[in-house]
């Protein structure tokens, strides 16, 4: 056996553990779920799913909250995605350009990431409590008394309100990822383009932007799935007080189908086609971006 | 000396596997816990061969909790939820009926007759019984004296006796900062619709199912009339509370002029102890009945809910066997829950006695639960009560009228009715 054949093999027995581990807990589950998806079944019953067919999926379709819940989910997604690509972008172009406080303002940013997203929502639910920050803080800005904002009770103002959570939460995270893909951008390639007479933002438009396309893209892919899946926020402004209808995401709904009315086969059939938008989604990004036309 | 090793570690193995260990999920109450586990040391020390391991879960958290174990068949031998949400256990047949065997009982009517008539309907399904009550509870309406005073008000004789009182004394007692409350009247115990909104439907003449049980949202007026209370209740009306504040009750305890009256059980006076022992002490709060609608058609006050004990159908018949044992043991001190937990049990020894009778404000409890009936039980009970707080939430905090909200509310309700 050659030495590369003999590397190769001991690559792949190191991922063994890895790949059984991720076909116990991701694959098995999807196709269970898949599986359970053309059946009825009562999580409480113990008598077998009975088959079903497309029943599950054609309920869905008739279903008037489950259009509430695409509808939900894709203006969530919309409002988070443009902002916490571009900024996140912005944040990291920011950092690097730093010669100073690098490594703090990468912390800083960071930060909310590392917080659990149920200890996240529950901070922020105080703040848009009508009495707590975010009321103070535009009466304050608008100059304005006594104005009650109604974070958690209009409709607008609840979806802007988990989509500012989400955005706090996660921007540290993909301008961390913007961050690192900047800083595998040969220096070389900004020495030549300063030589060659352009400026900082020539620079950036010009060299860094077109060279970092891969992370753009794998920012845009991550922020699609963790959008469309965001569950956690919308959970806790719910059980806080707050309208279901208007961030009743698909997620959500899963959940409630699923755990209060104990349909796990319609639920089932609910993350099949999360799964599939979310698939879709992804190879038309990567369709789109054409990533592998990057090279040094 | 190394046969004493081999006896010494063969018997340490037979008493090992002759342990049995009971698992025991509860939710969350900090005033409970010392007590059963008091508990649980006596039984280990009556029975040294029997182990009870009790782990608590926070009250929001316990209904999935127990429902995903359930759901892979790894439930815990003994549980207590809402009866609500522990009803569809029964009907799945997931739980044990009482071991009468293990209570010393002969008959499931000798066990009837232990406590207050009908209080063991909830769990009674094809003539067997499915659970033992921890406590009974219905609401009351708690009331900070200090506040009623700030503005003129004797607490002991302006109490709010109707609906129609509560919103013209909560707009004497509501402190505003342009829209913003900044101390609440009263306000509502939401999301727990089914439990102190329906009487207000059914004061009026409504109901949630028809008779046969065919139809839901019985009787429009009455609905409307509520749904009309609590949009003028809303922001968008007299603005004297709304769900997107913090929970009245919680609120109640800490005596800071954010509210001055709430519903709550009789568990509460305890917790305003825990809480703030000063305001427990000073005699500024009392109890008062749940209101009623001036042209109120039936007398029905705030309906009860119950925990009630169950064993896991699937633990061992000797598991099933220990668990209600234990389960009779901790029942048998219903004082101790009472003085020390603020619990009701509903024990006909129990509720006639003078430690019962002589505890503040249990008369008050006592008589509106008899004007009162336990919470609707429906395996589709949690999804009515969503489809009510949907359409409440949705004239209090948005534009939607009452009569598009019933109309909304109706169709879903009797779509999900009919639903297989």
């Amino acid at each position: 056996m050659s030495i590369e054949k003999k590397k190769a093999l001991w690559g792949f027995l190191f991922t063994v553990p890895a790949l059984i581990f991720f076909a116990i807990f991701n694959i098995y589950p999807m196709f269970y779920a898949v599986w359970m998806s053309f059946h009825k079944k009562d999580l409480l019953s113990l008598k077998p799913p009975r088959f079903v067919g497309l029943a599950n999926y054609a309920y869905l379709f008739r279903s008037e909250q489950f259009w509430n819940s695409l509808k939900a989910t894709a203006i969530f997604a919309a409002g988070t995605f443009v902002p916490m690509v571009l900024l996140s972008l912005t944040f990291a172009a920011l950092i690097v350009t730093r010669k100073r406080l690098q490594k703090f303002l990468q912390m800083a940013y960071y930060s909310p990431a590392v917080l659990s997203s149920v200890v996240a929502a529950s901070i922020w639910l105080l703040m848009f409590d009508p009495r707590g920050l975010a009321n103070q803080f535009l009466n304050f800005i608008l100059n304005t008394k006594g104005v009650d904002y109604r974070w958690l009770a209009n409709e607008n103002m609840l979806r802007l309100a988990t989509i500012v959570v989400y955005f706090w939460k996660y921007v540290g995270y993909f301008t961390i990822i913007f961050v690192a893909g900047m800083a595998s951008v040969p220096r070389s390639v900004h020495e030549a383009a300063r030589i060659d007479g352009a400026n900082k933002w020539q620079d950036f438009w010009y060299i860094t932007l077109p060279l970092i396309k891969p992370t753009t893209l794998l920012v845009c892919v991550m922020t699609t799935i963790q959008c469309l899946r965001t569950f956690s926020t919308q959970y806790l402004f719910v059980q806080g007080g707050a309208p279901l209808k208007p961030i009743d995401v698909i997620a959500l709904s899963i959940y409630n189908t699923a755990i209060r009315d104990h349909q796990i086969g319609r639920a089932s059939a609910m993350s099949v086609l999360l799964l599939l938008i979310i698939m879709s989604l992804s190879y038309l990004q990567m369709r789109v971006s054409k990533s592998e036309e990057v090279s040094y | 000396m190394k046969w004493f090793i081999v006896v010494c570690l063969i018997l340490s193995a037979i008493l090992y596997a002759a342990q049995i260990e009971i698992i025991f999920w509860t939710h969350e109450d900090p005033n409970r816990t010392p007590l059963e586990e008091r508990y649980i040391q006596e039984f280990e020390k009556m029975y040294p061969n029997v182990k009870i391991t009790r782990v608590t879960y926070p009250s929001a958290k316990i209904r999935e909790v127990v429902l995903t174990a359930f759901a892979a068949r790894k439930g815990p031998d003994i549980f207590n939820m809402e009866i609500q949400d522990a009803y569809p256990y029964i009907v799945n047949e997931r739980v044990a009926p009482v071991s009468l065997s293990a209570l010393g009982l002969k008959s499931y009517d000798e066990l009837r007759q232990m406590y207050v008539e009908g209080t063991l309907d909830a769990v009674t399904y094809q003539g067997k019984i499915y659970g033992l009550p921890l406590e009974l509870t219905n609401w009351c309406v708690f009331i900070n004296k200090k506040y009623f005073r700030e503005v003129g008000l004797d607490p002991e004789k302006d109490y709010p006796r109707t609906w129609e009182d509560m919103v013209r004394i909560s707009e004497k007692l509501v402190i505003r900062e342009g829209q913003i409350l900044k101390r609440r009247g009263f306000d509502f115990r939401y999301p727990y619709y089914l439990t102190f909104l329906l009487p207000m439907v059914e004061q009026l003449g409504g109901s949630l199912f028809s008779e046969d049980g065919k139809s839901a949202i019985m009787n429009d007026e009455a609905w409307l009339k509520v749904l009309r209370f609590f949009k003028e209740w809303g922001p968008n009306g007299k603005n004297l509370g709304s769900p997107t504040y913090p929970a009245a009750r919680k609120e109640f305890n800490k005596d800071n002029n954010t509210v001055a009256m709430c519903l709550s059980g009789l568990y509460q006076i305890l917790r305003i102890n825990a809480e703030n022992p000063e305001f427990y002490a000073s005699n500024e709060w009392m109890v008062v009945p749940f209101p009623v609608f001036e042209n109120a058609v039936k007398d029905v006050r705030c309906n009860y809910y119950g925990h009630y004990y169950m064993v896991n159908a699937e633990s061992s018949k000797e598991k099933q066997e220990w668990a209600w044992k234990f389960i009779a043991y901790m029942l048998s001190h219903p004082e101790e829950y009472l003085l020390e937990v603020g619990l009701i049990q509903p024990r006909k020894d129990f509720v006639e006695s003078d430690t019962f009778k002589n505890y503040p404000y249990s008369k008050v409890f006592l008589e509106d639960m008899q004007k009162a009936h336990i919470v609707p039980l429906h395996p589709k009970g949690p999804q009515f009560e969503q489809l009510i707080k949907e359409a409440i939430e949705s004239v209090m905090l948005t534009t939607t009228t009452p009569e598009e909200a019933l109309r909304i509310l109706k169709k879903k309700a009797n779509e999900l009715l009919e639903e297989e």
